[in-house]
């Protein structure tokens, strides 16, 4: 009996450890730069250089835009620029800084059933239509699920939300590409987080980049920060330490040596 | 200590069970320092009695006076002085030891406690070094009650109710039981009050009896009861159909009244010399047991009749001059208007 | 069947490294499910007792809400809770989501009604001759209280283990949240529910084994009292 005892209090212990509330920031994030690694890697030199705490949560972007809103997060990280300049222009968003950017690419199964590869974006999608193949969206409103809808307008297509070929995952990019590499079906991601997949398989994939280079499949990432007249209690001058580190020489040339299987995954551009 | 006042006075308890009638007991006086025996068939209200009699159930209506203080609800200074031994020997799920100091524990009282757990087990026959350590579930039904017992002698209680004491144990912790709680009426003055349907062995312990029947109090002890059906004849008389098809004469029952009885000295042996008259309710029957009741010398003796127990109190002589034994037969009479209806 | 095995060896080998992001997320998780289990033990234990022991109006129906609050989807908790405490809610203010204070009254609200109904319906279970060989001992309501729970002290064991093994499986409230914060908020099983469909399989193999395990030794421990 005295053992369970002793071995609940040690746990309740470990409980009460002190939470060195020191000082810290939230930030709300895409699952793109979660997902490749890049803020693991960009965290703890950012906590040296400022000895603030970042801590985010992936989710997509436009449910962070909403955390924002709601000033449950401290600071944004996403990539939907339209989305983002209303948010701002709405009175939610203070200053924005365009920090990297990468672009999206089409992947799908070797074998290419519809046939897409080296094809024009706009023929791609028709095509991914008329032959009525499996293609994963995110649909969770994130910055890769905005762009992608934007791509279907573009190409003259209505929205294939109810189609049965049209899967909906809800999830993030990594998880989409894994539903896609089981159902042999194709979909639109960034490249950071197609070459972070490809890395986890040794970089030889399932699923290839079959279609590229499109100007519409520029994907541009921005970090914003709270308005202080909305969320007074937003911790604005952290969120501008971190803005302003994003777009410092130091971190810009972090971004650039961050590589996977000798891949780049991000671009920084901040001006 | 003054003995004007009985140890426990009842007055006009009545005890209910949702809309049932369980206790009704007009009056009750227990003498301090006495050994009172509560006979009564399972049922009868004698656990709920007992319970009362220890604070832990509330009358429904009615008083009760312990010392002459009228004593409320569950009286929680009182409580600590009067224990209940009930029928099923139930110990605490730990050792031995702790199950006897607990109600010390809870008193506060730590001293000297080694001591006193030996002295308390070796009154129930237990031996120290062979049971203090073992675990409840490491004893017999008979030990278990023993330690029980045990655990209620060590607060040397002013009163210790036992609820049938020896009816799931074994002779020889029956025997302990007895002498154990029997030392401490003869050591501190303890009040006994006993429940038990073993006739003979209450009386042969007990120095005054007390029974129940239906929640029915007989401060006169056991008595003869008639229970229905009765057919209803007209002329304020009701009749009992016996097995063997006589009919015995009663007197008609009030409202609510539903079972009858016939006290003891209402019940007549048929001689030669007095023979019955008519009118009286003439039974042949056998004497089938004979006891002896300590404090009055008197004899009772039960007496079969076809389905029906009749008891009548004798002295000595009167069992001699009749020359009654147990297995003879007898004529026994009672007029229907001796009959008692409640 | 390799890609399981492997998955296993790297597990393994992640386990004994330290990898300082699996062995994070246990530490959340045994923080969150001891400080959920310590303060929904503290309330239910007296609040079970109260409603198995005494009798009153209204008692059936309240059993009929403590056994339905035993079903309350998880995710349905994290929904209320998120409601309270994200700034648009009224306990905004104090900063628990995204935090692991934020969890904890997830879980306290998710282990409270397994407590206190398993408790009740123990103490429901105790033979009434206890308390009337109690009440003859002398014992007053205070100890009746303890004594009787010490007696049924392995049905309420019962109970909290029950209620840990809930807590610390569940996966709902910790994602929704706490936010699988790596390092912060990132629990055993918000971590293999979410990293597992990101390819991250010995990661979420290598907390499994440790859920697995910790469970293993809770149930060791309660047979292992159950024989005293």
């Amino acid at each position: 009996m005295m053992t369970f005892i002793v071995a609940f209090l040690l746990t309740l212990g470990l409980a009460f450890t002190v939470q060195a509330e020191t000082k810290s920031l939230m930030m709300a994030t895409t699952t793109s730069t979660e997902d490749t690694g890049l803020l693991d890697y960009l965290m703890p030199q950012f906590e040296k250089d400022t000895g603030i705490t970042l801590k985010w949560t992936a989710t997509g972007t436009g449910k962070a835009l909403k955390l924002g809103e709601t000033c449950d997060v401290d600071v944004l990280l996403v990539h939907a620029p339209s989305a983002e300049k209303k948010f701002i222009e709405s009175g939610f968003g203070k200053d924005r800084k365009e920090v990297m950017y990468n672009d999206f690419v089409i992947i799908g199964p070797e074998a290419d059933p519809a046939g897409i590869k080296g094809k024009s974006l706009a023929e791609t999608l028709t095509a991914v239509k008329d032959k009525q193949a499996l293609f994963m969206s995110r649909g969770d409103d994130s910055g890769t699920h905005k762009t992608e809808q934007e791509l279907w307008k573009k190409a003259g297509l209505q929205l294939p939300d109810k189609e049965t070929w049209y899967v909906s995952t809800g999830q993030g990019m990594l998880a989409t590409i894994t539903v896609a590499q089981e159902k042999n079906g194709y979909t639109m991601t960034d490249r950071g987080t197609y070459i972070k997949y490809n890395s986890q398989n040794k970089g030889n994939a399932p699923l290839k980049i079959l279609v590229e280079g499109d100007k519409n499949l520029l994907n541009q990432y921005s970090v914003l920060t709270l308005d202080p007249k909305h969320c007074p209690k937003a911790k604005y001058d952290l969120a501008l330490e971190y803005l302003n580190w994003m777009a410092s020489p130091k971190a810009q040339k972090l971004i650039a040596d961050f590589l996977l299987v000798g891949e780049q995954l991000f671009f920084p551009n901040a001006k | 200590m003054t003995q004007d006042h009985p140890i426990y006075h009842l007055k006009n308890i009545r005890h209910y069970y949702g809309q049932k009638k369980i206790l009704d007991i007009d009056d009750l006086d227990i003498r301090s320092g006495s050994i009172t025996g509560l006979m009564g068939p399972n049922g009868s209200g004698k656990s709920t009695l007992l319970k009362m009699l220890a604070f832990a159930l509330k009358p429904t209506k009615g008083r009760i006076f312990y010392k002459g203080r009228e004593e409320s609800g569950f009286s929680p200074e009182v409580r600590l002085k009067v224990t209940l031994l009930t029928q099923k020997p139930y110990l605490l799920k730990r050792t031995v030891f702790d199950n006897i100091i607990y109600g010390l524990k809870i008193r506060n009282d730590h001293h000297n406690l080694e001591e006193r757990v030996k002295t308390a087990l070796s009154k129930v026959g237990l031996d120290f070094q062979t049971f203090s350590h073992r675990k409840w579930h490491q004893l017999s039904g008979g030990e278990a009650q023993r330690v029980a017992l045990a655990a209620r002698l060590i607060l040397k209680p002013e009163v210790l109710l036992l609820d049938e004491p020896i009816a799931s144990v074994d002779t020889k912790s029956a025997e302990l039981i007895r002498a154990a709680s029997l030392k401490a009426r003869d050591d501190w003055g303890t009040t006994l009050v006993i429940a038990s349907h073993d006739l003979q062995w209450l009386y042969s312990i007990t120095e005054n009896q007390v029974s129940i029947f239906n929640g029915n109090l007989f401060p006169t002890g056991i008595e003869t009861i008639i229970t229905g059906p009765f057919e209803k004849t007209g002329d304020h008389r009701c009749v009992k159909k016996l097995t063997g098809g006589q009919a015995l004469l009663l007197k008609a029952p009030g409202q609510n009244e539903e079972n009858a009885v016939v006290r003891k000295e209402n019940i007549r042996i048929e001689s030669l010399e007095q023979p019955f008259k008519d009118g009286i309710n003439r039974m042949s029957g056998h004497i089938s047991a004979m006891l002896l009741e300590r404090e009055s010398n008197h004899v009772l003796v039960t007496v079969l009749v076809q389905d029906l127990s009749f008891v009548l109190k004798l002295s000595p002589d009167r069992i001699g001059s009749l020359g009654l034994y147990p297995g003879k037969t007898i004529t026994l009479g009672f007029l229907p208007e001796d009959v008692e209806w409640f | 069947m390799d890609f399981i095995a492997e998955g296993f060896v790297k597990a393994v080998g992640l386990l004994i490294n330290g990898d300082s992001s699996i062995w994070s997320a246990v530490l959340a998780t045994l923080k969150v499910s001891a400080c959920s289990l310590l303060i929904s033990t503290g309330a239910g234990l007296p609040c079970g007792f109260m409603v198995g022991y005494f009798d009153f109006k209204g008692k059936k129906q309240l059993r009929t809400v403590l056994d339905t609050l035993l079903a309350l989807p998880t995710v349905f908790i994290g929904l209320m809770v998120y409601a309270f405490i994200s700034r648009q809610g009224i306990l905004g203010d104090f900063g628990l989501l995204f935090n692991l204070s934020g969890i904890v009254i997830g879980l306290t609200i998710l282990a409270f009604p397994v407590v206190t109904a398993i408790t009740a319906s123990t103490i429901e279970g105790i033979d009434p001759e206890l308390k009337l060989t109690l009440v003859s001992l002398g014992a007053g309501k205070r100890h009746i209280l303890f004594t009787c729970l010490w007696e049924v002290r392995y049905g309420i064991l019962t109970a909290i283990v029950n209620a840990y093994g809930r807590v610390s499986t569940e996966v709902g409230i910790a994602m929704m949240i706490g936010g699988n914060i790596k390092y912060h908020t990132r629990t055993i099983t918000t971590a293999i529910a979410l990293e597992t469909n990101k390819g991250m399989f010995a990661d979420g193999i290598a907390l499994g084994l440790v859920l697995i395990t910790i469970a293993f030794l809770v149930n060791l421990s309660l047979s292992f009292l159950r024989k005293q």
